[in-house]
């Protein structure tokens, strides 16, 4: 009878705080809608590693392989996942006005401050570099810099796990965190600027040389990006060429949810007890809160930093859709824009910086890596 | 007193002023590249379209021209 005894005996205290951790995502991905293609699997995945004397994270465990396999190779899943979501985003709005990819870019800016914020709580810039990139607001992204900055016997080598959580939590948090945000930044009649939009034609062409300049263009101004915009442009290449429909509709469905399923449930290998329950999770949590913050204000003050010069005004708000968190962030602008005047519709600009957010997070992730490393 | 509370922080050190130059050497760069790569992607973009705008007016006129001489051609 000893034998059946043996799990009980090693289980810890910290192991059941994770049980309810995972259980914890199972509700929001459940109950709340919150992400769920990834709270759901990282939150079984977060029970699954640490039931005591658990086989799935040893040397030839299931979740250990894929693991191994999938993530700390060569982040081929998070870089997989990027072809799905190149094959869902339609650029059309961003040709129609290039100047929204400025937004996109400002909207980082959660980024680089969150990695001085936390140098000066102490982090090397390694980790700090890594907690930072919670602001691109894009878990694949987040999880390739983490992993590869603090990936092999890199001693903030459990920061990974949190990182994600983390990371995957705050985007779920968008409708929540931004609103705020864009409210304290901006005026009444700011927020109620309308803009006209005329669904310029974009030719076919135009939509099939974008991806390949993007990639040319980052991969020489910054070449530690190419793998994630790479991944990103040639899942859009696969949507625009128009040959290709039957493999864009299966990267669009099956591919990104097989992936995403897999990501998932192998990124709980990060969120073992003695690992993941550590101070350093709620300083993560917080950190990465602060990135949310100042990546819409980033993109928000860029907006009307733009109508100075600008003839055509923009409506700052469209500026907190430059932070990735894609299509989430433009909704939540189109939200916020109804609010405030019930026929001013922003959704078409929001989505054009939402999407220029996209790639701009992928970018800045690349010079992370570059600048860190 | 701070070396006791950075005890309870795993891992963490009192601020490293090289990290933190660091860390300000990685906004600026950063800042930079990201627009310089922005800007760049927006000047092609807008080079090319317009390159195909006039590929495409020029290849209407073509067509214009050709119909109007086969006309003329009939008269």
């Amino acid at each position: 009878m000893e034998y059946l005894l043996e799990g009980f005996k090693a289980l810890t205290p910290q192991q059941v705080v994770m049980w309810i951790i995972g259980g914890v995502l199972i509700f929001l991905a459940i109950k709340k809608d919150m992400e769920p293609a990834l709270l759901l699997p990282m939150g079984f995945g977060a029970i699954l590693v640490n039931l005591p004397l658990s086989p799935v994270i040893k040397d030839s465990g299931i979740i250990n392989s894929l693991f191994q396999v999938g993530i700390a190779a060569s982040e081929a899943m998070p870089l997989l996942l990027f072809i799905g979501i190149g094959c869902m985003i339609d650029f059309g709005p961003l040709l129609s006005n290039p100047k929204l990819f400025i937004l996109g870019g400002a909207a980082q800016l959660g980024i680089f401050i969150t990695v001085i914020l936390a140098v000066m709580i102490g982090f090397p810039l390694d980790a700090a570099a890594s907690i930072g990139i919670i602001g691109a607001a894009d878990g694949p992204t987040a999880i390739h810099v983490a992993n590869t900055l603090l990936g092999g016997g890199n001693p903030f080598n459990t920061l990974v796990g949190p990182i994600t959580v983390v990371a995957y939590s705050y985007m779920a948090l968008v409708p929540i965190v931004q609103p705020a945000v864009m409210k304290l930044c901006t005026t009444k009649k700011e927020r109620t600027i309308k803009m006209k939009y005329s669904a310029k034609q974009v030719s076919k062409l135009m939509r099939i040389l974008f991806p390949i300049i993007v990639t040319i263009v980052s991969g020489i101004i910054a070449p530690e990006s190419i793998s994630l915009v790479g991944m990103l442009m040639f899942g859009n290449l696969l949507r625009e060429c128009g040959v290709l429909k039957s493999l864009s509709e299966t990267a669009q469905t099956t591919f990104s949810n097989i992936i995403t399923l897999l990501l998932g449930i192998t990124i709980s290998f990060q969120m073992q007890a003695e690992a993941f329950i550590s101070v350093n999770t709620l300083i993560i949590m917080v950190l990465g809160l602060f990135a949310f913050v100042f990546d819409t204000f980033g993109g928000v003050m860029c907006a009307k930093i733009m109508n100075l010069f600008c003839k055509e005004k923009i409506n700052p708000l469209i500026g907190a859709a430059g932070i990735s968190a894609f299509p989430m962030a433009a909704r939540v602008v189109e939200k916020v824009g109804v609010k405030e005047d019930s026929s001013n519709h922003l959704l078409m600009h929001a989505v054009g910086a939402n999407v220029s957010g996209q790639i701009a997070s992928a970018i800045v992730g690349g010079l992370i890596i570059g600048l860190v490393l | 007193m701070l070396n006791t509370l950075l005890a309870i922080f795993e891992g963490l050190t009192p601020m490293n002023g090289e990290n933190l130059v660091a860390a300000l050497n990685i906004l600026w760069k950063g800042v930079l590249a990201i627009f310089i790569v922005i800007a760049l992607i927006i000047v092609a973009v807008k080079l090319t379209s317009y390159a195909i705008a006039s590929a495409e007016e020029a290849k209407k006129q073509r067509e214009e021209n050709a119909t109007k001489n086969e006309n003329q051609t009939n008269t």
